[in-house]
């Protein structure tokens, strides 16, 4: 067996143990330490698969016995899933301490990470649909042992019922691409009608798009992701809907060849509707949580813009703008991974010391948790795609391939390929809009409630992690060439420009983006002002000017404020209700009561009516479930002899 | 250099208004005077709110490095055109969460509405590169600049619709009427100058000065990708002087005969620059398929 080889089977052995020992009394630490420890030998294995180690297991096959096995895109993948999930799982040491069935959740927190790491390992149809079903059901265990609350309750509810939703395109693909042997051959699906290759691609999407978070079918994620354990939601946002991509990648640019003439276009239109409106009603969301929630399904919008730009860009023939495409899909991919998972265990932190996450109700801890709070602004700043995190550098690259692809594709492209990249320039605003705001409310400024004041710093096994997520931002934001060395090799397209390798980039007919040059210049830059700053003398400390008030807290700036210009002028599309209630006491204001909430459009006008047509429909078939023994009795005789008469027919 | 070009704006705009005006030197010696101050600044604050100044100074730095002066340009920065949104956004993001360690609501209904200005600006500003980078073929400044000389770029609709949104850009990077208002200090009406008002000494220095780099980035640019200049070295270079300062009585011109709008319509006004964009680009694409 090669080197890989045993690390994975040694990481899976390890894990596994892991996950027993977390079983037993006392043995949650170090069950957690030693599942971190299996993840990461599992990921060092894929890392040395993408750096050209040479594949493991077997290739995929079209049978039903179980197979595994890593190629260099599935290595990309695993290797993501252990840099996310080793950290998450260390934090989560500190995080599961004193919760109630800390045992139970950190062993469902292994099974979960092993899941993922199985469905992109897997190399048949079956025990990819096994993995991934372990996949979707393990989280919404672990948010009912972290919270029996209604909400939560809902929250499981709703994310199960997507989940099936997702299941059936996701089961039907697969099963037809192995009962067709695509899965192995690239040409078996040549001979088919387009009608039925239009089929296949409609269930992928629709499946793996679901799982995904992609509008409009990204009802479920606002609510699940945040009703979870923070380790567990740093994992599923972080790495499970970049599995589900996974597996479109799969099936668009492997298996489903050749693809019909409408993904494309339409993977590119859901794709700007879920980055632009994905961070909209992020700015418009008041719960940390569930604002980040939203941010994935804008994250999951712009890598799907790159992989629509490579689709588009190699069915106007264009091989080397495909692979630059395809490499920012996969670059953004794990930089997505990174600082969600980041920012989504920073929100734990927050929730340990503070209790709810309200975003009108933190404020100042940047004072309280140093550590945690520096590592949650350089998040922020990599999310909002500021130089010079990694989250620039793959928006810089997504930019890039849609610009080209304007420049230099055909009519339909061109008109396309600007549209997708205006839609990214405001995203990219949006999203500086918003954690402008979140670094605002929650880190800067005072205290907002006793609790925050009197929070500290979370213990080292809760910070470390999300230092080393922080920096590792940092590291790919200012060379994001060497890891774009080895992604380069993933695409069906070939290898990238030499130029996108090295410590600067360039993509042919684009100016070059240096980023360390830069951030060098950022950076001495800001030492030499703030040397001169220092030089000036002492600062002396002055009350702030609100037109000669008493600052008071009660005054204090508001998430809705702050966004009220915005949702004025955007009025006509998000449709903000508010309630102004004054109570008057004969001629004097008594009280004031203001409500205003941003409902989300998508869940009233497209899912609620949906819904009830579907529950209309379970209730007719609610009449068949009598529960009386002979009744399904009569109901297995019916099928046996149809199935009987089936088989016969066929034979025949 | 930076501070010339407000400078003489402001020169100009007097003029223009029948006043005596300062020189456009005027800018340095408020920078001096700034220089000199020791600083005030409000009770408890974080690291966010002492950096910002110098953070938003250092990534304007950067984008000059990056912005090529006439035909002239820096090779080891690069210039593409999309790192310089990214580094605009950075010193967007260090002004207007600095705007929130002291908390108060002038600064912040300025850095709001800044932030909201920029949701419609940045993809305006996206669009006009890419017209422009249409005509050149690349997104790199320096052949862009380079491309604005030839006369079949020149001729072309799209270029011109680009000028146009360019045009917008311009006022709403600079701050300048009928988008904002640099003259003011009445609290509720400012933007770019409502997250300033807490900095006093070194740290408004600073602030000031991106503010005039601000200007010189945009109206270099403008100059740069839309006026034809001779490409022999001296005479480029005062070729670009002229159609910088030409700029300046322009945005003066324009700032004298409009008055503010109401900030609800500045959008608006920014989507009708969205639409020039759309209509060059089906020129262009037009023009592509003949």
């Amino acid at each position: 067996m090669t080197t890989q080889a045993w690390l994975l089977v040694a990481g899976a052995a390890v894990a596994t143990a892991g996950i027993v020992v977390s079983v037993v009394p006392r043995g949650l630490r170090p069950g957690l330490s030693l599942q971190a420890l299996g993840v990461a030998l599992i990921g060092v294995a894929g890392g040395l698969v993408v750096l050209g180690g040479g594949g493991v297991g077997s290739e995929f096959r079209n049978g039903l016995g179980p197979t595994v096995g890593i190629d260099p895109l599935s290595g990309f993948f695993v290797a993501a899933i252990a840099i996310v999930s080793t950290p998450a799982l260390i934090y989560a040491r500190g995080y599961l301490s004193t919760s109630k069935n800390a045992r139970a959740i950190a062993a469902i927190s292994g099974v979960f990470v092993l899941a993922l790491v199985g469905v992109v390992i897997a190399r048949d149809a079956v025990t990819f649909l096994m993995m991934w079903e372990l996949m979707s059901v393990a989280p919404a265990v672990a948010i009912l042992l972290a919270s029996r609350s209604s909400e939560s309750s809902r929250a499981v509810l709703v994310y199960l019922g997507s989940t099936h939703l997702a299941g059936v395109g996701v089961w039907l693909s697969m099963l037809t691409l192995a009962h067709l042997g695509a899965l192995t051959d690239p040409h078996a699906l040549a001979a088919q009608p387009v009608l039925v290759r239009s089929l296949l691609a409609l269930a992928a999407l629709v499946g793996f798009g679901t799982k995904a978070g992609l509008m409009p079918l990204h009802s479920w994620l606002p609510r699940a992701h945040p009703a979870a354990p923070g380790h567990v939601s740093a994992v599923m946002s972080g790495m499970m809907i970049k599995v589900a991509l996974y597996g479109l990648v799969r099936m668009l640019f492997f298996w489903l060849a050749p693809l019909p003439e409408w993904v494309a276009p339409v993977l590119l239109g859901a794709a700007a509707l879920s980055c632009v409106a994905g961070v909209l009603y992020a700015l418009m969301q008041h719960e940390l949580k569930r604002l980040l929630a939203f941010h994935s399904v804008e994250n999951v919008g712009i890598i799907a813009l790159g992989l629509a730009a490579a689709l588009l860009a190699s069915a106007a023939g264009q091989r080397p703008l495909a692979a630059i495409a395809f490499a920012a899909a996969m670059l953004h991919t794990l930089n997505h991974a990174l600082f969600k998972s980041l920012l989504f265990l920073c929100a734990g932190s927050f929730q340990k010391q503070v209790g709810k996450l309200d975003l009108d109700r933190l404020g100042g801890l940047l004072r309280t948790m140093p550590l945690t709070g520096t590592a949650f602004l350089a998040g922020s700043m990599a999310i909002a795609g500021i130089p010079p995190f990694n989250g620039f550098a793959s928006e810089w690259l997504t930019l890039q391939a849609l610009v080209q692809l304007a420049l230099h594709g055909r009519a339909t492209d061109t008109a396309m390929g600007a549209l997708a990249a205006a839609s990214l320039a405001a995203t990219a605003a949006l999203a500086v809009f918003c954690f402008v705001k979140v670094v605002g409310l929650v880190l800067l400024g005072t205290h907002r409630q006793k609790a925050v004041a009197t929070s500290h710093e979370a213990p080292a096994s809760m910070t470390g992690p999300v230092i080393f997520l922080a920096a590792l931002c940092l590291g790919i934001g200012v060379a994001p060439g060497v890891v774009l060395g080895p992604i380069g090799h993933l695409s069906p397209y070939g290898p990238l420009p030499a130029s996108l390798v090295g410590v600067s980039l360039a993509v042919p007919g684009s100016g070059t983006f240096a980023p360390l040059a830069l951030a060098a210049v950022i950076v001495v830059c800001t030492a030499a002002l703030q040397l001169a700053r220092r030089q000036a003398g002492t600062t002396a400390p002055g009350p702030m000017w609100i037109c000669g008030q008493v600052p008071d807290s009660r005054l204090a700036w508001t998430s809705a404020g702050f966004t009220k210009s915005l949702r004025l002028v955007l009025a006509v599309v998000l449709r903000p209700r508010r309630t102004v209630s004054i109570e008057l006491d004969g001629v004097l204001v008594h009280s004031v009561v203001h409500e205003s909430e941003v409902p989300h459009l998508f869940d009233e006008v497209l899912f609620r009516p949906a819904l009830g047509r579907v529950l209309a429909a379970s209730r007719v078939l609610r009449r068949t479930q009598s529960g009386s023994l002979r009744a399904y009795l009569t109901y297995l005789l019916v099928t046996l002899a149809v199935v009987l008469a089936a088989v016969r027919l066929e034979l025949s | 250099m930076a501070p010339l070009l407000p400078g003489l704006i402001q020169t100009i705009k007097a003029r223009l208004q029948g006043r005596r005006g300062t020189s456009p030197l005027q800018p340095y010696r408020e920078l001096r005077r700034l220089w000199r101050k020791r600083s005030v600044a409000p009770q408890d604050t974080t690291f966010v709110y002492r950096v910002a100044p110098s953070v938003s100074a250092a990534a304007l730095v950067g984008a000059l490095l990056v912005v090529p002066v006439g035909a002239s340009a820096i090779g080891w920065f690069g210039s593409d055109m999309l790192v310089l949104v990214g580094l605009l956004a950075l010193a967007r993001f260090a002004t207007a969460a600095a705007a929130w360690d002291p908390g108060g609501g002038f600064s912040l209904m300025g850095a709001g509405r800044d932030l909201m200005f920029s949701v419609f600006a940045e993809p305006l500003l996206l669009l006009a590169l890419v017209l422009v980078a249409a005509g050149a073929r690349s997104t790199d400044l320096t052949q862009m600049v380079a491309a604005a000389n030839d006369a079949h770029v020149a001729s072309l609709p799209a270029h011109w619709c680009a000028a146009l949104a360019f045009g917008l850009i311009v006022l709403v990077e600079t701050g300048r009427q009928p988008i904002d208002n640099p003259d003011t200090h009445l609290e509720l009406t400012m933007v770019h100058e409502g997250p300033l008002l807490e900095y006093a000494g070194r740290d408004l220095a600073m602030l000031q000065w991106t503010a005039a780099a601000r200007h010189w980035l945009v109206l270099m640019l403008a100059a740069g990708l839309f006026v034809p200049l001779p490409q022999s070295a001296p005479w480029n270079m005062l070729g670009l002087a002229a159609a910088v300062a030409a700029l300046c009585a322009l945005v003066a011109v324009i700032e004298s005969s409009l008055a503010k709008m109401r900030i609800l319509r500045v959008p608006a006004l920014l989507g009708a620059g969205v639409a020039t964009c759309m209509i060059g680009l089906a020129s262009w694409i037009a023009q592509g398929a003949a």
